[in-house]
Parts: structure tokens; sequence; C-alpha cells
């Protein structure tokens, strides 16, 4: 504890040492700037370190620019710029920009998405949930037959219901792939009953193959939500 | 329905706020009247749709200028399927900033982004300022998101976050930030994130990364470096991981996943105003195994003359998943000044895997925006995809926009 308030108190020390600084070169206001034409940032900021950063690479790196605490996007950019793609717009009148349907579609969801989305997928797991909440993936593909998947590109799946060699796939492949792309797995089998035939210790064939990674975090988890994620596949008072 | 409300309210502040003479507030936005027609993938069925856009700035409400308000939202209404009024209010909220030259308040439906997760509340959010090198923030309210028939909030869905970051060095940006989620069953996400970017001359080191408490895992991570040895030539290096990441409240948050990892190298150069080219490679990384994926991105934009600009991509993905290669090719042509034409071509060839064999998809695009006044301009964009799912599917929209 004394260590603890020691610590707190040279931090406070050194923040009020710092706030007799003067701050002259805080970074100035852009909001003049706001319709200046993007090539002629560099009037300015040639020479001065100062990468142009709305550059043909803005849509994948905007993130890293964006992500901190009183950035200065809103000097020129409203809110609108941001839901336009994150929720769902807009009323811009960009030409190229996708407005097809009700939402509008950022340039990586080319030609025909709906059909190549499954290799976009396979990339950072993480993309897709910054603009789709999951029920969004969930709307169409628990639509989706339960077998005839081969076209999907799931091992695991292929041939599954149709021949006795299935399952040897199965049972060989569905880990790897779902330990790869576990999300995949998520738009289809929303709450996980299919998981639970095999990995439930309340699973009717008995299975409880642990599916938790090695050093799993069981009370981290049971914690957060009071044992309920727990419960799904635990008797109470086993875990 | 309340999302009805809130865009009816917007609405309603437009009209007495502009019917105010004697006011001195000033009063900016767009409205935004659509026809949109459509295939809904969803549903299968051929959509028609009418659509208000209306996004709304009022500033200068007090001597000093501190108080504003903004809102965006749209209201559209099926007249083919019988599916009526949908609507979205994408925010709705008053700014009062510069209080006691320290502090920024912001109150209603707002999108809050930090670096440890981003939400779109209703509720608050409050910075502190100019007390020292480091600035502070802190936001909470009810976590809003939508599906597809509207808002999905449910009653026990709450967003809550608090940042400290670094304020008024030129060379340096810092973040470091607490993100909080709840939902029905408990604490869904906590995670904390750090965002970080230095300059040194003709360099740019950034990190961006968020730590998942539940599972104490660095779900994503990413260290980059950007050179720029001439104002106009970026060459970027960056290597990324991420781990699946689920709700703590989903059954899907108790299962080991592999790390995905991505090294990229790329260029970026604007040789003069008439092209600009760029070109990237990207090595993919699956799991513990052997697989990954080659990804090479190439493009450029050149301008001929002042009223013609056309730009090219292309891309080529093989590996782990599957093989992509396609691109887009764009045209933009402004004959006379008040009037834009573009067109566009996308095509690509992809197989999931070598047990399927190759398929297209192409896409035809074509649009015109005229200026009507300096304040008003219609544009149409209409299009027509080829592919696996149809041989033809014709969609657009038509916009008139009025800027006030």
């Amino acid at each position: 504890m004394k260590r603890i308030v020691l610590i707190l108190a040279l931090l406070g020390f050194g923040l009020v040492c710092l706030q007799q600084r003067s701050y002259a070169d805080k970074k100035m206001s852009h909001a003049e700037y706001a319709k200046m034409a993007i090539r002629e940032c560099n009037d300015c900021h040639k020479g001065e370190g100062v990468s142009p950063n709305h550059d043909a690479d803005f849509v994948r790196g905007h993130r890293v620019l964006a992500s901190r605490a009183g950035n200065n996007c809103s000097q020129c950019h409203a809110q609108a710029w941001c839901l336009d793609c994150h929720q769902g717009g807009g009323s811009g009148d960009d030409l190229s920009q996708g407005n097809a349907g009700r939402d509008y579609k950022p340039k990586s969801h080319r030609s025909g998405w709906l059909q190549i989305h499954p290799i976009k997928a396979q990339d950072n797991q993480q993309q897709c949930y910054r603009c789709h909440d999951r029920k969004y993936c969930t709307a169409c593909h628990s639509k989706l037959p339960q077998t005839g998947l081969k076209s999907l590109g799931f091992v695991s799946h292929r041939n599954l219901n149709t021949n006795t060699a299935a399952d040897q796939v199965w049972g060989s492949e569905h880990g790897r792939e779902a330990r790869r792309n576990l999300q995949a797995c998520q738009t289809c089998h929303e709450d996980g009953s299919v998981c639970k035939n095999c990995h439930s210790t309340k699973s009717i064939s008995g299975g409880g193959v642990s599916p938790h990674p090695r050093g799993f975090k069981a009370g981290n988890y049971k914690d957060r939500s009071s044992g309920k994620v727990c419960l799904q596949c635990h008797l109470p008072g086993t875990f | 329905m309340t999302c009805k409300r809130l865009f009816c309210l917007l609405a309603g502040i437009t009209a007495v706020l502009a019917s105010t003479a004697a006011w001195s507030a000033e009063i900016h936005g767009r409205s935004s009247t659509q026809f949109a027609w459509f295939n809904d993938i969803f549903t299968g069925n051929k959509q028609a749709e009418f659509g208000e856009y209306l996004n709304l700035s009022v500033t200068k409400l007090d001597a000093a200028g501190k108080l504003s308000f903004q809102g965006y939202g749209r209201v559209t209404d099926d007249i083919r399927n019988g599916e009526g009024i949908n609507g979205r209010l994408y925010y709705l909220y008053g700014d009062y900033s510069n209080l006691f030259d320290r502090v920024d308040i912001r109150l209603g439906r707002q999108f809050v982004n930090y670096a440890a997760g981003s939400a779109l509340i209703d509720g608050g959010k409050i910075d502190l300022k100019n007390v020292g090198p480091v600035g502070f923030s802190v936001m909470g309210g009810r976590n809003v998101f939508f599906d597809l028939n509207g808002e999905a909030t449910r009653s026990r869905d709450f967003a809550f976050g608090a940042a400290v970051y670094l304020n008024g060095y030129k060379n340096t940006d810092a973040e470091l930030s607490y993100f909080l989620k709840l939902d029905n069953d408990g604490v869904a996400r906590d995670q904390l994130g750090f965002s970080a970017k230095q300059y040194w001359n003709s360099f740019k080191g950034y990190v961006d990364t968020r730590f998942d408490l539940p599972s104490e895992t660095f779900t994503e991570l990413l260290l980059g470096v950007k050179y720029f040895p001439l104002a106009d030539l970026v060459l970027t290096a960056e290597w990324y991981q991420s781990y699946p990441t689920f709700d703590s409240t989903s059954i899907y948050s108790i299962f080991a996943v592999d790390r995905y990892q991505e090294t990229l190298v790329r260029a970026d150069y604007t040789v003069n105003d008439k092209l600009s080219v760029n070109a990237g490679y990207t090595r993919q990384f699956y799991g513990e195994g052997n697989d990954a994926s080659d990804v090479v991105e190439l493009g450029c934009r050149i301008r001929p003359i002042d009223t013609v600009l056309l730009a090219l991509n292309y891309d080529h993905n093989n590996g782990y998943g599957g093989n992509l290669n396609g691109g887009t090719a764009e045209v933009t042509y402004t004959p006379i000044k008040p009037l834009d034409l573009a067109a566009g071509f996308q095509y690509d060839v992809y197989a999931f895997d070598r047990s399927t064999g190759d398929e297209t998809a192409r896409k035809y695009w074509l649009g015109g925006k005229y200026r009507l006044a300096r304040d008003m301009s219609a544009s149409v964009r209409v299009e027509d995809n080829v592919n696996a799912q149809y041989k033809s599917d014709w969609r657009g929209r038509l916009v008139f926009n009025y800027d006030f």
C-alpha cells in the first residue's frame, strides 16, 4: 500500500512540475484548412517529418490516426463522416462511393462481395466486427442449409452426412479450422449448441472434451458472467 | 420506435431553431432526399425505398460559441414490400466546450472512439484538458447498436470507458484507455488499449494494441513504421497480430483460438499532379502450421487532363482460404464545372479451395452529379452485378441534396 501511495505521489509531483512548463508547441488547429485539397497539405508539411496521412492507404491505416482521444479528426470531419461507413449511411455525393442498397459499401466490398467475402473473412478476424455486429452475419448464415457446405471451403464440413468417412474428416479438421476462424463457426451456430454436443460435460454422449486453451483463466469468465457462461457446459458446483 | 421519436425530435429542433428569427444561432446541415432500389440479400426481395437523411449542426448558441448541437439520422420507407418505415439516429448531442478553458462536455447519442474500444452511446463524455501534458477523458452510457430492422439495444447494454492521453506534444501522441461493455449476462468486454505515435525527422513509428482482461491476451497488436524520404513518398512496414475475440458472456469466449499474424510492406508515391502510384505486399500467417497467404496490391491514379481522373487497383490473394484475383477501374469526367460523370468496373476471379473451380464476379456502375446551385445538387448512381448469384442485378440510388 505504501508503495502505491509513493508511486501516486511521485506521479502527482511529476504532473505538477510538468504543468509549470509552457506548452507553446501545442498542435495547431487544422480547422481552417478543412476544405483544402489533400495534395496541398504538403505545401506546409514538406520536410517537417509529418507524412501525408490521407493517402491511398487511408482506409486501412486511419484507425491508428483516429484511435486517440482528443485527436484532431473533428476539426475537418463531423461524426457523420465516420458513421456513414461504420454504421451504414449516408448522405454524401461522392460518385465513386458504392451506395447501392440501404447502406454504403467500403471499397473493399467490391464486385460480388457476397461471393468473395469468405476469402476476405479469413484475414484479420477483428476487421468485420469494426462495422458489423455478429448478428449481421448470423442473419444470413443461419438460413444456409446444414449440408453441402463444400463450396464455402470448410474441409471439416465436406461431405458431412453423405458418407461414413466424413466423421473422420470432421474429427481431424474441425478443431484446426475452428481455432483459426472461430467467428466463422459462430455465424451459423450462433449459440454454440453444436459444439456442446461433444465439449460439454453435460453432453448425452458423455463427451466433455475440453475446448479451453492452455492456461485458461476460468475464474475471469466466471466472475464476469456470474457463472452463466460456465453453466452452459458444467453442472453447478463442478467448476 | 425510440429511434423514430428521436429523429422527429431532430427535425423539430431544426424547425424551431430555423423559425426563431431573432436568434443569433447558426444552423447548418444537409437534407438528403433519396430513392434507392436494390435486391435485399437477406429477404431476396426487390426493394424500393424512399429515404430522408438530415444532418444538422447548430452553433453559436451563446456569445462565446461554446455550446453547439449536432445531429444526424435517417428515415427510410419501403414502398414495395410493405415493410414500412425504418430509421436510424446516428447521433444527437449537445457539446459544451472549454468550460473554464479546461473541460469539454458532450451529452446525448454520440460515437466514442478510444484505443481500447469504440461505441455509439446514449450518454455522456467529458474531456479534461489544458491541465498539463496529459488530458483525461471519460465516457459512459447505453450501448447502441443496430441490426437489420433498426435498433437492437437491450435493457442492460451499456458501455463505459476512460482514457488518459498526452496533450501538447508536437511529435508525440499516446493514449492509454479502458473500455467496458455490459450486456444482459454481465461484463461482455473489458479491455485496455494503448496507442502511440512518434515522429522522428523522416520517420514515424506507431503502436496500437488492445489487451483483453478476461483472457489476459493482447488480442490486437500493431507495430509499424513509416519512412518518407520525400514529401510525396511514403514507405510503410507493419507487423500485426490478432486473436478471435468474443464477449465474455458468449460460450465462444472459452474456446482455444489461434493467433493470426500479418507483415506488410507498402509504398505510396505521388509522382506529380498527374500521377500517383502505390504497391504493397502482405504475408498472412494462420495458426501454428505453415498455412499462409500472400496478398499483393497495386494501384495508380492518373489525371491525363484536368477534367479526367482514372483510378486503377489490382489485388491478388493466394493461399489459405482460397485464391482471389481482381481489381477495379474507375473514371471521373468533369465536362463542365457543375457536372461530374463517372463510371467503373470491378472484376474478380476467385476459388475457395482446390476442389472448386474458378468463378467470376463483375460489377459495372455509372453515375452522374449535377450541382443545381451553390447549395443544391442531384446525383444518380446505378450498378449491375453479374456473379454466381445473379445474371443481372440492377441497383441504384437517386439523391437530391440541399445544404443549408
